[in-house]
């Protein structure tokens, strides 16, 4: 005979979504009809608020990773003091541009993914499981990105130690579609990007010294200067405000883990700049 | 069989007999307060038996594995849903063992046609203050009794036998001077507390009716020849562990540090 079971069957695969699927979880699905709604607002005037420019370069003891403070609506400035920075774990930061309200969803699932496959699993996921999970995470978020209403194109930063071993700092970036790329010396997003990527590429080639090469108060002077510079041209980017006294996020990872870089340390950098 | 009242509630004793009897042997697990938070602590061959299982939740059983790893990925699974969906200080651990494991618990050990959890548990959950820890039992019918000494102490025992963790406990209550005992102290208090309730558990099994007391162990040198075979297994919740994550498994050098002297 049967005998009755009296719990359900788990999951031991370390999968989280998988987890909250059978909890009936579902990202997707339910964003995506209440975003058909939305789209059709966006053309009587109601747009999704959107998160602008964040950069992630190597240097010498790892990564750094910055993001301005802007969050707009179409032409309109909804907020100063957004934070476009999560860290979800010891030695990972997520970068977001595009529309927070799915990109913190997905940092949410991402940081739980982690923990909670270290935990079931007894053991690290490797990096390259990490960046494969967030490139599920938006494949899952295609119906959104189709209807243009909740697109996100993040980076991913890490410090590598795969067991054990020390692989030094990564970067990887997104497409809207989930496909992703690492990211060489640098990688960078949002609207203010393409300004940025190109100063990037000009001081790594021609600057005198390659940006791997910086140590870590030059990367953050450059990394200031380099949100001001996009600033100047995208009006959905804003770089240092000092009417308000807000600075952009910026945080470097190294073999010791992520670490904020406090708002005296950024004044200090700024002064050094003038 | 089940059909008539009396024949349940003998397959029910029935039951509680042969789980008992699995888990006389098995390694006690002590807990611990010391002064930057709680250690739990026991002594394993391969498998092993503490883990991680929230932020500030850890969980330390005895009983057979499939069945630990079974609770303890229902424990894993629930926290994560509850702090996923809410929020990192929703996750609690009261609630977590008493709406859902131990339901779990009972409902399995009373259903006298499926397999009972042969398991007994032991969960800390580290409070920003020690006056906030806590620290639950849980038994394989899913009661969670604490005795009265237990309620009243910042920390626990679980052995194989009532008798092993009686003695154990009044050991601690003994050689429970300073509360703000480092570290090591507290591996070598755990340890020693460790000792007491493996050598009666596995007494009480040879002879019947002939009681040892915990004075009358030499644990140094029990321990000394447990440790031949066997490997202390410990781990911390650190109030002042910098990561979100207050859970911290000790190394092997750490533990054979704190214990050479002993």
């Amino acid at each position: 005979m049967d005998h009755p079971n009296p719990l359900p069957q788990f999951l031991h695969d370390g999968d989280f979504l998988g987890v909250l699927k059978a909890h009936g979880y579902e990202v997707a699905p339910r964003l995506a009809a209440a975003a058909a709604t939305f789209a059709d607002g966006a053309h009587h005037g109601t747009i999704a608020t959107e998160g602008t420019t964040v950069l992630a370069v190597k240097f010498k003891d790892g990564v750094l990773v910055a993001g301005d403070r802007r969050a707009t609506a179409g032409n309109m400035v909804m907020y100063e003091r957004a934070e476009k920075l999560i860290t979800i774990d010891s030695h990972s930061v997520l970068a977001i541009a595009g529309v927070p309200a799915v990109a913190f969803e997905m940092a949410r699932v991402l940081e739980h993914s982690f923990k909670y496959y270290q935990r079931s699993q007894l053991q690290e996921m490797s990096t390259a499981g990490k960046v494969r999970s967030l490139s599920k995470l938006l494949k899952e978020n295609l119906p959104l990105t189709l209807q243009g209403v909740g697109m996100v194109v993040p980076l991913f930063a890490t410090y590598e130690q795969d067991n054990g071993k020390d692989g030094g700092g990564k970067v990887y970036f997104y497409d809207a579609l989930g496909a992703q790329f690492e990211g060489v010396d640098y990688a960078a997003s949002g609207s203010g990007s393409p300004a940025v990527r190109s100063v990037l590429h000009y001081l790594n080639t021609y600057g005198g010294k390659p940006l791997a090469k910086f140590n870590e108060s030059e990367m953050i002077v450059t990394a200031l200067r380099l949100l001001d510079t996009a600033a100047d041209t995208d009006t959905a980017t804003s770089g240092y405000n000092p009417k308000s006294n807000i600075f952009p996020i910026v945080r470097v990872i190294t073999q010791d883990g992520v670490h904020e870089i406090s708002e005296t340390d950024l004044a200090k950098a700024y002064r050094s700049d003038t | 069989m089940i059909e008539e009242p009396y024949r349940w509630v003998e397959a029910i004793a029935n039951r509680r007999e042969y789980i008992e009897d699995q888990l006389r042997r098995g390694s006690p697990i002590v807990l611990l307060n010391y002064a930057d938070g709680l250690l739990l602590m026991t002594v394993s061959r391969e498998t092993r038996k503490i883990f991680e299982v929230y932020d500030r939740i850890g969980f330390a059983a005895l009983g057979h594995p499939a069945d630990i790893e079974r609770m303890r990925l229902i424990a894993i699974d629930l926290a994560h849903m509850e702090g996923f969906n809410r929020a990192v200080n929703d996750v609690s651990l009261r609630r977590l063992v008493s709406f859902s494991m131990s339901p779990a618990l009972k409902g399995a050990f009373e259903q006298v046609y499926g397999p009972p959890f042969i398991v007994k548990m032991l969960l800390a959950e580290l409070g920003d203050d020690p006056e906030h820890d806590s620290i639950v039992k849980l038994d394989y019918d899913g009661s969670m009794g604490r005795s009265e000494i237990e309620m009243k102490e910042p920390f626990d025992v679980v052995a194989g036998t009532a008798e092993a963790e009686q003695q154990m406990l009044n050991y601690l209550v003994d050689n429970n001077g300073n509360r703000k005992r480092s570290l090591e102290e507290a591996l070598k208090l755990a340890a020693q507390t460790w000792t007491v309730g493996m050598e009666i558990a596995e007494r009480t099994g040879q002879a019947e009716g002939d009681e040892t007391k915990s004075e009358e162990i030499d644990t140094v040198k029990v321990l000394k020849e447990t440790l031949k075979s066997r490997h202390v297994e410990a781990a911390v919740l650190d109030r002042n562990r910098p990561a979100s994550s207050k859970f911290r498994l000790l190394d092997e050098k750490e533990i054979r540090a704190a214990l050479k002297d002993l």
